[in-house]
């Protein structure tokens, strides 16, 4: 018994680090690369780790001192934190009310806009926000990246309010509650969780959005994914600095991935359930 | 790019700067009179370049022209492809943000010449009080011209920099296996074939295979019959007699001698296999040069030769490209950007490009100052390869609008060599297949 | 969402299920909860019709950026039946989806089985899966270039560790595709995995304990209790990842952009080259429409599957 026990452990074990693995290999190697001059990060056999007078932090100094990086991340912040909020204001209401009323339409056009290829936004789009005069400002990325954000919250509010319970709803009904008092102080409350996962996901997803802003993005209104696309020079291999770009963008992500891992496993499970 | 090449680089530059602000100051008494270069102080222009060390080194001077014109520079680097894609976007649309631009000749230029996109320069140059004397076309090269003037002969962009293919050796591997720079086609094969030895990891040859950027390897080697991509006529030659050589030769050379793979390889993988020291010789453009001598990058810094691209059974040819500076023609700060784009393409912006090896300009006084071997940051070998280059130089692309299809389908013809495919058979097909595109183009 | 877009397929079913729904919520009709979803609506389709609008138009004329629009009626859609290119890319984008689709849902439902299990630092472990999701995918890609050079790469030093030779990766059009799908794989596996172990959370007690006194193993429970249990969770995998992996286009473009020759252009990637670097708005235009009637027709099939395997199974409840 015991034997079996703790051979399935082993097993259990091996299989655990064949998954985790391929990630930890990836993430360790790009930081690897971050911390090398040119001359290493293309050596064969690979060099993991760089003698110590040939670490190149100045890949790292550099990404905040050479590219406008910061007002860049500021950028990316504004964008991302105004198409996820606003994408709250007013995703978390229609997700109720398409849980409640099986809105079949509605939910055909939420699907349609996470169906689309985002390329056929860009031309069409492009026009119509110079003929606003919006070029040169953030708006253009932030209007385009709620193409992104409110399914998201949608997808995962729905899946959420098809699974809290009728019946205190049901009482506040019949308390006299009009239907916005009951989402407000019924709905809501229990809600919480979902929205933090809501939250979550769509920043993930707009912070990581590369095809908007390569065409609606300008010199002072560029985004961070842009940003390190941009480090790639012609006539220059630059794994190092790019690979330090890249860890520093992908860095907020990646930590708001372990510290809200439970929440994200718990939301996306349920909001892709639900929703579909 | 390392801070250790950049510190090098911005010390060079430092000292340059200076130069430049000496040789300006010395300049402008003779040109008192007319010309004012604060005239548009208080403008500000939008510049959009492709990002590369020749714009790099613009950057870094920007201080210097806002300084000498008041006029105030937003400037941005992006990406080749991404930048080319922004600017057709944003000169379709009639308002383009950007008020300067790069302009690749070898690519772009029939196409903004005949959309109208780009502003005719003739008048700004006839206007004392806007062009300085330095601007003057005598001393732009006769290739610098043909690109920069459309074909009835106005100007639409100033020309930059030249850009010709050399093929980089790793001159460690040659003393090692005897063998000297080839100098003609069935030498380079002998000598890429012998010192190319799988086992130890080691290739003859290296250049891109993947389409579309493999086009010049392949017009490399069809120049040398004699032979243009498309001739005077505007008659495609990639199927024709000499066209199918050129491609047995690119087939020969890249699947017997390169690396295994190097049918995705565009330049940075070239290169990097060439920095470590896995390859002998690597057919590219002379701006990739600075890398290579850079410690910090390449394991090959100090053993670099650079060769004259071999003579051909016809000619001796080496592929030539070009970068120019133009101004939208929707600009409404057509003027203030006229004096940049001076600037961009003045003497000594010219000077501090050559010197760091970062390209080479098309101004005759610049490439032919002897005074500039004091101040190279480069081997006296690159200099001299540039110097031979200018005077075998051929377009290394065919101008015309379709560029880009050309270069994928052609391509795609020759990736396909590289995977066995028959030449005459494979270069029919791509011909064949572009040739439509082409006429369309020509008619519209 | 998707129960009411395959209701919108298959109206005698959905009747069925309003009534059931109906008879739980008596109070409140479907019209008291549009002002909920009327802001989110009007949003979305203002920002997703205008395009929608102007690409269809803008397929019906020949407009090459730079040059005049000239009205060509439907002459761009009948080009892509004599278009081989346009018809590589289709193969391209079926065999690229297939692996993409197939490798994740495989490797995903495993990675969840094993992630169910409680064993010491899942939750640490379980993050450190799903981090490939979240990291932005250009930034990936860059980084996976270098990875898959056939000479310096760091991948082929490891296969050469193992004794297995060196390999092309994205260097060779036949292992191009194999090998994107492979990015696509290691970074999209954790969300099948999430959303099968939201399957795993739900299941039963029952149906396992009296197996374990059957005396069944644990590949049988496995693939005659849990498997059929799970499997509406990984049909919304399914659904998903087809999606995705037919516009995948960030990865592809950073990595290879179609190369090499066409070898991983796919219609995503076609359509990107047809209207950018070949400035051809309206054959691409015409590229984009055709291409969304399949995403969209692809993925209500499958909706309306997921759909009718529900119902089967509520009507055998009941």
């Amino acid at each position: 018994m015991t034997g079996r026990s703790l051979l399935s452990k082993i097993s259990l074990g091996f299989a655990v680090f064949l998954l985790v693995s391929p990630a930890i290999l990836f993430f360790v190697w790009m930081l690897s690369l971050s911390l090398k001059y040119e001359i290493d990060n293309g050596a064969y056999p690979p060099i993991l780790i760089p003698a110590p007078d040939m670490i190149a932090w100045e890949n790292y100094t550099n990404v905040f001192s050479s590219s406008n990086f910061i007002k860049f991340f500021w950028n990316s912040v504004i964008v991302t934190g105004s198409a996820t909020l606003f994408a709250l204001v007013v995703g978390v209401p229609a997700g109720y009310g398409i849980a409640r009323m099986k809105a079949t339409k509605a939910a055909v056009v939420v699907l349609i806009a996470r169906v689309t290829p985002a390329l056929s936004y860009l031309i069409p789009l492009f026009l119509i926000f110079q003929w606003l005069g919006l070029m040169g400002t953030l708006w253009p990325q932030i209007i385009t990246h709620l193409v992104i954000t409110v399914p998201v919250v949608i997808w995962v509010m729905i899946g959420f309010f098809e699974t809290t319970p009728m019946e205190l709803e049901e009482a506040a009904t019949i308390d006299g509650a009009n239907g916005w008092e009951v989402f407000r102080h019924v709905a809501l409350p229990i809600a919480k969780p979902g929205i933090a996962v809501a939250l979550i996901l769509s920043f993930i997803f707009s912070w990581n959005n590369f095809v908007f802003g390569i065409v609606l993005a300008g010199r002072e209104t560029r985004t961070l994914p842009v940003a390190v696309y941009n480090m790639l020079s012609f006539e220059q291999v630059s794994w190092g600095p790019l690979s330090a770009a890249a860890l520093i963008v992908t860095l907020p992500v990646l930590l708001l991935t372990i510290l809200a891992q439970r929440q994200i496993v718990a939301g996306l499970t349920a909001g892709a359930v639900k929703g579909g | 790019m390392s801070d250790r090449s950049r510190l090098s680089r911005r010390d060079v530059l430092a000292g340059s700067v200076a130069a430049g602000a000496l040789a300006l100051s010395g300049a402008r008494p003779a040109q008192a009179q007319a010309m004012n270069w604060k005239k548009f102080s208080g403008e500000k222009i939008e510049v959009t370049l492709v990002k590369s060390p020749r714009a790099d080194i613009l950057e870094k001077g920007l201080p210097e022209f806002e300084a000498m014109t008041g006029i105030k520079v937003g400037f941005e680097q992006i990406p080749e492809q991404q930048a080319r894609q922004k600017q057709i976007i944003e000169l379709t649309s009639g308002q383009p943000s950007f008020d300067v631009i790069h302009e690749s000749f070898h690519v772009q230029k029939r196409l903004f010449e005949k959309s109208g996109w780009v502003a005719d320069l003739d008048g700004f140059m006839k206007d004392a009080s806007i062009t300085s004397p330095e601007t003057a076309e005598s001393d732009f090269s006769a290739a610098g011209l043909m690109f920069a003037k459309n074909q009835q002969g106005h100007l639409r962009a100033l020309p930059q920099s030249v850009d010709y293919w050399v093929i980089y050796y790793n001159k460690e591997i040659f003393d090692k296996a005897g063998v000297k720079y080839p100098d003609t086609f069935p030498e380079l094969f002998a000598a890429a074939e012998k010192l190319t030895n799988p086992s130890a990891n080691q290739f003859g040859f290296v250049a891109r295979g993947l389409k579309n950027a493999n086009v010049p390897v392949y017009t490399s080697f069809l120049l040398g019959y004699g032979v243009d991509p498309v001739n005077a006529k505007g008659e495609l030659m990639t199927d024709s007699k000499e066209g199918v050589e050129a491609a047995k030769d690119y087939q020969r050379i890249l699947s017997k001698c390169a690396p295994p793979g190097v049918v995705g390889f565009n330049w940075s993988e070239c290169q990097s296999a060439f920095m470590q020291g896995r390859v002998a010789m690597w057919l590219d453009g002379i701006g990739f040069a600075p890398p290579l001598e850079d410690k910090t990058k390449s394991r090959v810094a100090g053993k670099v030769g650079y060769g004259l691209m071999p003579k051909g059974p016809v000619a001796r040819a080496s592929a030539t490209f070009g970068d120019g500076i133009s101004i939208p023609a929707a600009s409404k700060k057509k003027e203030a950007a006229w004096l940049f784009t001076q600037w961009a393409c003045s003497k000594q912006q010219g000077r501090n490009l050559i010197t760091t090896g970062s390209g080479v300009p098309f101004r005759n006084s610049v490439v032919q100052d002897a005074s500039i071997r004091g101040e190279l940051k480069m081997p006296v070998g690159w200099l001299d390869v540039v110097a031979e280059s200018a005077k075998v130089s051929k377009l290394g692309l065919p101008v015309i609008v379709p560029v880009t299809e050309f270069r994928d389908t052609i391509g795609i013809g020759l990736t396909n060599l590289l995977s066995g495919g028959d030449p005459a058979a494979e270069m029919k097909k791509a011909t064949d297949t572009f040739r439509p595109v082409l006429e369309k183009s020509e008619k519209a | 969402m998707s129960v009411e877009t395959g209701s919108a397929l298959s109206g005698a079913a959905a009747a069925g299920s309003s009534a059931r729904a109906s008879g739980k919520s008596i109070e409140r009709t479907a019209k008291d909860y549009w002002p909920f979803v009327l802001p989110a609506l009007i949003i979305v389709s203002s920002v997703i019709l205008f395009p929608w609008l102007f690409t269809i138009w803008m397929s019906l004329n020949e407009w090459k950026l730079g040059g005049s629009i000239h009205f060509a009626g439907l002459s761009n859609y009948a080009k892509l039946f004599t278009d081989e290119r346009f018809r590589d890319a289709v193969w391209q984008t079926i065999y690229y989806t297939v692996l993409a689709t197939g490798l994740p849902l495989v490797i995903g439902t495993f990675a969840a089985v094993i992630f169910h299990e409680k064993f010491p630092l899942r939750g640490v472990l379980r993050g450190l899966y799903i981090m490939p999701m979240m990291a932005t995918p250009v930034a990936i890609a860059l980084v996976w270039v270098m990875m898959f050079h056939p000479q310096l790469g760091v991948l082929n030093y490891l296969l050469s560790l193992v004794g297995i030779p060196p390999q092309l990766w994205v260097f060779s059009p036949k292992t191009v595709i194999p090998s994107l799908a492979l990015i696509e794989t290691w970074q999209w596996s954790p969300l099948v995995m999430l959303i099968v172990l939201g399957g795993l959370a739900s299941l039963p007690t029952e149906p396992y304990e009296s197996a374990m006194i059957d005396g069944a193993t644990r590949w049988q429970m496995f693939h005659k209790i849990t498997l059929p249990l799970i499997m509406p969770f990984i049909m919304v995998a399914l659904i998903l990842r087809v999606i995705d992996a037919l516009k995948s286009f960030d990865i592809i473009f950073a990595i290879t952009q179609g190369g090499p020759g066409n070898a991983s252009e796919t219609l995503n990637i076609y359509l990107y080259n047809t209207a950018f670097p070949y400035r051809d708005m309206g054959y691409g235009s015409a590229l984009a429409v055709v291409f969304f009637i399949i995403v969209i027709g692809l993925s209500l099939v499958m909706l309306w599957m997921r759909q009718r395997n529900k119902w089967d199974e509520q009507g055998a409840d009941a």
